[in-house]
């Protein structure tokens, strides 16, 4: 079965040479932008509106109205978060990488829509290729006059900086994103008062929208809002860039409309299961999403609404599929153990009881772990997001810390009992595990110590920079 | 300059309705209603940052109940909030468990154990239990980041209070979060440590034991401390503080947070420059010079012999032969004292606290439109023209950084190099050192726009000290009365230093001044007669003037009271001519200095924290200081030494105790009517400002813009005092003692080139006045053609005030 | 009174110019800090802190945030594992072991020589072509145990001067996340990410 294709479509039909100008200008390129040159921002914030285009960096916020809330004051910013870093997801990299015209005509659009003359585009800093893909088109336009002085030969200015990131996940988030732009640490700001769209960059209104976000805008203005709407979902317009990966056969960015199944997306377009074994979990809207099980959710369609309710969400559209051979402690603690090492330090919710999870985790899937370990693993977590609900009621200011609840919930609600055989087998009888399964209390304890001796509990997920400042 | 009335807002807490300013932080509202909410990163001082999590509280929103930290969020009408339910206990025992998972609990060996918000909260809202089983954090403990502070990183629970103080509050960035996640720390950059001149606040903020002050530590536990609120002395602004004792030694002092001044901020001199009172070099004994050497003696045998002398030389010729300098050390009571004793008893005006110290007496205590600490923050503009203020007047310097940085308000600076407050300056104007007058002028002429029309609005505040030693006398009162012509309102906070200084003019401590801000001509001093009898008409003397009347031969009596003029007035030179050459001198001191130590009698005073008093700030706020420590050996107050020497003398001036002698002056100096130490006990805590209309007017306004010409040289020097010098309070407090910044010369880059001298390298600096070798500091924030040398530092010699001067690398 | 060559500092120059205000240009700064000596050090953060005109203090805060600055001496080929979620689940700690077991230098780690730092990493964005591995950055989709023995081996004697992605892919490389297209010879010269802003860009064949 085949879908209609949009921000995906050049390079589907030109894969050699998508990224380049010459592709881009002999493919209606810069076209839309030429044309918003003699639009009002009135206009145009009302054309995305009724588009129904929703972010498409997680939290699935209109675009249109999002622009709607700038505040008046002057100078107003646009940042492109090209900051992707939730594990599951890698459709940012293949647009900017594919596509950077695409998303530079977004940028355009965007910024003569908000009034913008500086706009930035966030790279994460271990997305090199992209970032150089990027610099390279932006180099173009500056040279044809698309941006800088007087773009396309209008008295409207455009300057675009390429901002590379330095490795922190959280920098996605926007208000920590804008901090980094400025210089700072990543750590997210408090909303109130700090809402980009009245004191985003420098304190300016400022606009951040995601790369899939401005990707899209050409092809609306092209087709028109009504097209748009009719390629998706009534709730949810448009196309979405959806990333599987984990044990499927065709692991890869899918272009499809909202609304398709989860079977369909797993046995249909991503061939299934290697081997054809069973889907154990799935992992919905990447790392941070609650997961789903085949058992319950595999006939549910894939829309916004659907994933709410059934206590999730899609989120930034990446789809983890594990099989019936992953251990659920251990995906977990990969999970747990990421945010851990994420989180920027600020919350102490986030901060301690990331790790603590992480390290009871790490226990449980070692062989260390204690009857009372699963109940406190939930009791630290409901420290975390009280409740233990979805959406998480949060203890912090960013949503980072209750994305890390999400895999326990799962252990939770569906794996309590591969848990408790971890802690009475001792250890972990799936393929890989670094501690099999013995017998002793004595060899616990014995191991604990020389677990404990060799600093790993709770840091092995550490890189060497953070973990090496210990003195 | 008066507020608009406050709108208030309905907001239920708990389940009782609460009528709340509007726009108030839900943690102030619900705290000035009686809901204590947990907190240890807020900080009323600082702005919020929302990151411990602590203050979780639940309110009702469009999409049902959620938490939010109520540090960081305002009152709305309508809001309902549940402090106490048991999601937001949930909330709070997660938080109190996550932060003690990895505390260390070495709460036995802590200095904060007693006083610790996270042992209080702990104890009051914590879960009773950690189920941490896990390995904690391990850091390398204690570790100074600077002479002052230890920093425990184990104890550190990431409030940001100290990050933020450093960053927000006193603008030296040096302590800073590092790494992220559960590895986030505080710390200092490697070999840059954490030397700003108000670290001592971090300590006193940290919730925990986290920093730590090198001098106190584990000098005592808080439960066994005696504690007496006073006001450091230190700094004209008088900056609120607790002082704190133990065995009758004074162990630390603590801020105390007073709107009026300090807003709980200390500066590391205030809150470390007490430690001179515990000095075994203290003197004990009155000292009698016998045979050429000070001999310890009784107070009956050294007053008499002092009065004995008074009444000789009083007698040969008259009150014209005295000589009073100093006073601006002790409290309002001693000043008083000072000054009936020498129009009562030595007869004469020849009396100055001032030290040579630039500025007029009357500008100094009653300056029309004199304004208050609190004006600068609702002015249009604050025009600072005077001293660095960083350096010369901590307290002042943090209150004018936060009205630029956080109200909004427009400063402008302007000083003959870098200052502390640049960074916040929307304008900074540097001149050549003596070259204030022709810079004045040509701001009347017109020649620098923007800054004449900042000056023309509304409100202005201008703070006007002695830039440098190289200043006409009267360039601040010039600049004081251009921006009163200027300005639609104007508010004049004039500079001066020592202590008590303003409390001492208000005492009559200048040759031009009697009690209550009154000059010493017929209506002054007929006023004083029922109290004080005869006082002398005859024109006082000022110290410069005195020091020549000494060298001469005219003054044949010495009084130094708190006085060390050899090491403290700008050209000292004079000091040491006329010391050498006095006749009889009598110094009233705490040790012995070089001033006195050839003095022929000595008698010790009483310190800080040693008796009651009132004291007077730069506004004219007057606090009352407390006592608490006992005084060394046989050391009494300045009172009372003049009291029994005017007894002995035969001019009893009849002050009995220092509460007696403050409702004397309430009596007699018509300013201070109604001030006394009851209504400053127990009513006007935060004190109680002297009023100007009670002052009898004094003419003191020159308008004459047109002051000395700037000199005229290749290089200017400028002398600027520091924070930490050698002066004796600092030379006698081990903590402070190695801060000050030694005998150095800054030279700019191209100077320092030409002259052939290098960073770190000796150079010789020459004037008409003196010379001495200094190292070299090669410092972009000074100006081509401007030398800056701190004054009175160990091992610097002195150089006077002479603007002139040439530099050279030694050994080329 | 710069350190930096005067290059450097040209670039310096031309980054700053990019921000509407100088501190923005710290992190692009840091990697040219980097760049200069190769990971870093002390001296790098103070030379960042006078061109931005901020304390010392204040851009270690913001260098120890971010994991890609390297405050230890880091081997002229960094080589990253994946080891998230998606990595995990197809292998990505095998390949871990396997650069460790092969390069003789532990996670964290820079081996005796210089030559090769090993570390393992969240995720890279390289999920749909797990496991991942990256070399100064420059990435290696599908990667086996036994191919990243053989990129160790290579990078031990090849002794590239530029890493490049399109060609380690091409070596050491399986599954993709989505067609690459056309190979392209822009590559990394040390354990930073090669971009033309910073000006750390290498070509292949040129030394």
């Amino acid at each position: 079965m085949t879908y209609p294709l949009v921000v995906t479509k050049r390079m589907t039909d030109h894969p050699a040479d998508s990224h380049t100008l010459e592709r881009y200008e002999a493919t209606s390129g810069y076209e839309q932008a030429k044309r918003v040159l003699g639009m009002s921002r009135d206009e145009l914030v009302e054309e995305i509106k009724t588009s129904g285009l929703l972010g498409r960096g997680g939290a699935a916020f209109s675009a249109g109205l999002k622009w709607s809330f700038l505040a008046p004051a002057r100078p107003s910013y646009l940042v492109i978060n090209g900051d992707e870093s939730e594990p599951g997801t890698f459709k940012d990299r293949q647009l900017l990488e594919r596509d950077p015209h695409q998303m530079l005509e977004g940028v355009i659009i965007t910024a003569i829509a908000n009034e913008v003359h500086h706009a930035f585009v966030y790279i994460r800093g271990e997305y090199p290729k992209p970032a150089r893909r990027v610099q390279t088109a932006v180099d173009e336009a500056y040279a044809r006059g698309y941006l800088g002085k007087g773009i396309f030969g209008s008295d409207y200015d455009l300057e675009v900086t390429v901002h590379l990131g330095a490795g922190a996940y959280i920098c996605g988030e926007e208000t920590a994103l804008i901090n980094s732009l400025e210089g700072l640490r990543g750590e997210p700001r408090l909303k109130p008062p700090y809402f980009p769209a009245a004191k985003g960059l420098y304190m300016q209104p400022t606009i951040v929208n995601n790369v899939e976000t401005v990707s899209n805008l050409p092809h609306i203005l092209a087709m028109g809002a009504e097209e748009f709407i009719e390629l998706g979902h009534p709730l949810d317009t448009g196309t979405f860039m959806i990333s599987v990966s984990g044990h499927v056969k065709k692991p890869g960015n899918y272009e499809l409309p909202h609304g398709i199944t989860w079977r369909h997306l797993i046995y249909d377009i991503a061939g299934g299961v290697p081997g054809d074994k069973q889907v154990k979990a799935i992992v919905p809207g990447g790392a941070s999403a609650p997961w789903f099980i085949p058992e319950i959710h595999l006939e549910d369609q894939i829309t916004k609404d659907v994933c709410a309710e059934a206590g999730s969400m899609l989120g930034s559209g990446a789809v983890i599929v594990m099989d019936e051979t992953t251990c659920m402690v251990r995906a977990a603690e990969r999970i747990v153990r990421f945010f851990a090492h994420e989180s920027c330090g600020q919350c102490t919710p986030c901060r301690e009881g990331t790790t603590w999870m992480e390290m009871i985790l790490r226990r449980i899937e070692e062989g260390q772990g204690r009857p009372v370990d699963l109940d406190l693993l939930l009791d630290v977590s409901d420290g975390i997001s009280v409740g233990l609900a979805w959406p998480p009621k949060m203890t912090t200011i960013c949503p980072l810390g209750p994305s890390a609840v999400s895999p326990v919930l799962a252990l939770r609600d569906y794996f309590r009992d591969e848990v408790n055989e971890h802690v009475e087998r001792g250890g972990c009888w799936f393929p890989g595990a670094r501690v099999k399964p013995h017998d002793t209390v004595e060899g616990d304890r014995r191991q604990l110590v020389e677990i404990g001796a060799r600093g790993e509990l709770g840091s092995g997920g550490r890189p060497p920079e953070v973990m090496g400042n210990r003195e | 300059m008066s507020e608009p009335p406050t709108e208030h807002v309905s907001i239920t807490i708990d389940g009782d309705t609460h009528q709340v300013p509007a726009g108030a932080l839900l943690i102030e509202a619900a705290q000035d209603n009686g809901t204590y909410i947990p907190r240890f990163c807020w900080h009323e001082r600082m702005n919020p940052v929302g990151m411990c999590r602590m203050c979780l509280v639940e309110v009702q929103s469009p999409r049902g109940p959620m938490l939010i930290t109520a540090c960081t969020n305002n009152v709305a009408d309508g809001m309902v909030v549940d402090t106490r339910n048991p999601t937001v206990k949930k909330a709070q025992e997660a938080v109190l468990e996550f932060l003690l998972a990895n505390h260390p609990l070495d709460c036995p060996v802590c200095d904060k154990g007693g006083e610790c918000p996270l042992q209080d909260q702990a104890f009051s809202h914590g879960p009773g239990e950690s189920r941490f089983v896990e390995i904690k954090r391990n850091y390398a403990k204690p570790i100074p980041i600077s002479d002052l502070v230890l920093l425990d990183r184990e104890r550190c629970i990431l409030c940001a209070r100290c990050t933020r103080f450093s960053d927000e509050i006193s603008g030296d960035p040096l302590i800073e979060f590092k790494s992220r996640a559960n590895v986030t720390e505080v710390n200092t950059f490697p070999d840059l440590p954490f030397s700003s001149y108000f670290s001592g606040n971090t300590i006193q903020i940290c919730p925990v034991g986290a920093l730590t002050s090198a001098q106190y530590r584990f000098r005592a536990r808080p439960w066994d401390l005696q504690m007496v609120e006073s006001s450091g002395l230190h700094d004209t602004a008088h900056p609120r503080l607790s002082v704190h004792v133990s065995q009758n030694e004074v162990l630390r002092l603590v801020g105390v947070d007073n709107d009026a001044t300090n807003h709980g901020w200390l500066s590391d001199k205030d809150r470390f420059g007490f430690q001179y009172l515990n000095s075994e070099e203290r003197l004990t004994m009155p000292l009698l010079r016998q045979d050429g050497e000070l001999v310890e003696t009784t107070w009956a045998d050294a007053l008499d012999r002092v009065a004995e002398r008074i009444g000789l030389i009083r007698d040969e010729d008259g009150g014209q032969a005295f000589a009073v300098i100093g006073g601006a050390h002790g409290t309002n009571e001693d000043a008083y004292a000072l000054s009936k004793f020498a129009r009562v008893v030595l007869e004469t005006n020849n009396v100055d606290a001032r030290l040579d110290d630039a500025l007029s007496s009357h500008f100094l205590a009653a300056t029309v439109d004199r304004g208050l600490i609190a004006d600068i923050d609702v002015a249009d503009t604050i025009l600072l023209w005077g001293p660095d203020l960083k350096e010369e007047h901590p307290t002042l310097y943090l209150r004018v950084r936060r009205a630029a940085q956080e109200l909004g308000v427009r400063l402008i600076v302007i000083h003959p190099r870098a200052t502390g407050l640049d960074d916040r300056a929307s304008m900074k104007v540097t001149y050549r050192p003596g070259g204030g007058f022709a810079l004045l002028d040509e701001i009347a002429e017109g020649k620098h726009p923007e800054l004449r029309q900042a000056l023309s609005a509304d409100r202005v505040v201008a703070i006007v000290g002695q830039g440098s030693f190289a200043d006409g006398p009267k360039l601040a009162e010039s600049v004081a009365a251009y921006v009163r012509n200027k300005a639609g309102s104007a508010r004049i906070l004039p500079l001066a230093r020592r202590g008590n200084i303003f409390g001492a003019l208000d005492m009559g401590l200048a040759p031009d001044l009697l009690p209550g801000r009154v000059a010493p001509d017929e209506p002054g001093r007929a006023a004083l007669a029922e109290s004080w009898g005869e006082s002398p008409a005859a024109r006082g003397k000022d110290t410069r003037a005195m020091l020549e009347g000494i060298d001469s031969g005219e003054i044949r009596f010495l009084l130094l009271v708190g006085a060390d003029p050899i090491r403290d007035v700008p050209d000292p030179r004079q000091a040491l001519l006329a010391l050498d050459s006095a006749e009889y001198v009598v110094s009233i001191d705490l040790f012995l200095n070089d001033s006195n130590r050839e003095a022929d009698v000595v008698l010790p005073a009483a310190g800080f924290a040693e008796k009651d008093g009132t004291v007077t700030n730069l506004e004219g706020r007057v606090q009352k200081v407390n006592v608490i420590a006992p005084i060394p050996g046989q050391g009494r107050p300045e009172w009372a030494i003049l009291d029994d020497l005017a007894e002995r003398a035969g001019r009893p001036i009849g002050l009995a105790t220092a509460e007696s002698i403050a409702k004397e002056i309430s009596e007699v100096a018509p300013a201070y009517a109604g001030i006394t130490w009851d209504h400053l006990d127990w009513e006007a805590r935060d004190g109680a400002v002297v009023p100007l209309s009670g002052s009898q007017p004094l003419s003191h306004i020159p308008v004459a813009l047109k002051g000395d010409s700037a000199p005229t040289a290749p290089l200017l020097l400028h002398v600027g005092r520091t924070l930490y010098d050698d002066g004796v309070m600092i030379r006698h407090s081990p903590s402070l003692r190695t801060l000050a910044p030694g005998a150095v010369v800054h030279l700019n880059p191209d100077d320092a080139k030409r002259a052939g001298a290098q960073d770190g390298h000796p150079v010789k600096v020459v004037t008409s006045h003196g010379e001495g070798e200094f190292s070299a500091v090669i410092d972009e924030g000074t100006p081509e053609g401007v030398v800056y040398v701190p004054f009175n530092q160990p091992g610097g010699a002195p150089l006077g005030t002479d603007a002139v001067v040439r530099v050279t690398a030694v050994g080329r | 009174m710069s350190q930096w060559s005067e290059a450097t500092q040209e670039r310096a120059r031309e980054i700053i110019a990019r921000y509407p205000q100088k501190r923005s240009a710290v992190m692009p700064l840091l990697y040219l800090a980097m760049a200069e000596e190769g990971y870093l050090t002390d001296e790098g953060m103070e030379e960042v802190a006078r061109w931005v005109g901020i304390t010392p203090a204040q851009v270690q805060a913001v260098a120890t945030f971010y994991t890609m600055y390297k405050r230890r001496p880091t081997g002229k080929y960094l080589i990253s594992c994946c080891t998230s979620i998606s990595c995990m689940l197809l292998g990505g700690d095998d390949v871990l072991h396997a650069v460790e077991d092969e390069s003789g230098v532990p996670h964290g780690e820079t081996g005796a020589d210089g030559l090769l730092s090993v570390e393992h990493v969240e995720c890279i964005g390289a999920c749909g072509g797990a496991p991942a591995v990256q070399v100064n950055y420059e990435l290696i989709e599908g990667v086996t145990a036994e191919k990243a023995r053989d990129l160790v081996r290579w990078l031990e004697t090849a002794l590239p001067d530029v890493v490049n992605t399109d060609e380690m892919q091409e070596l050491f490389g399986g599954v993709r996340s989505f067609d690459w297209a056309v190979r392209e010879g822009d590559g990394a010269r040390g354990p930073y990410p090669a971009f033309q802003a910073l000006g750390t860009v290498g070509r292949q064949g040129e030394t």
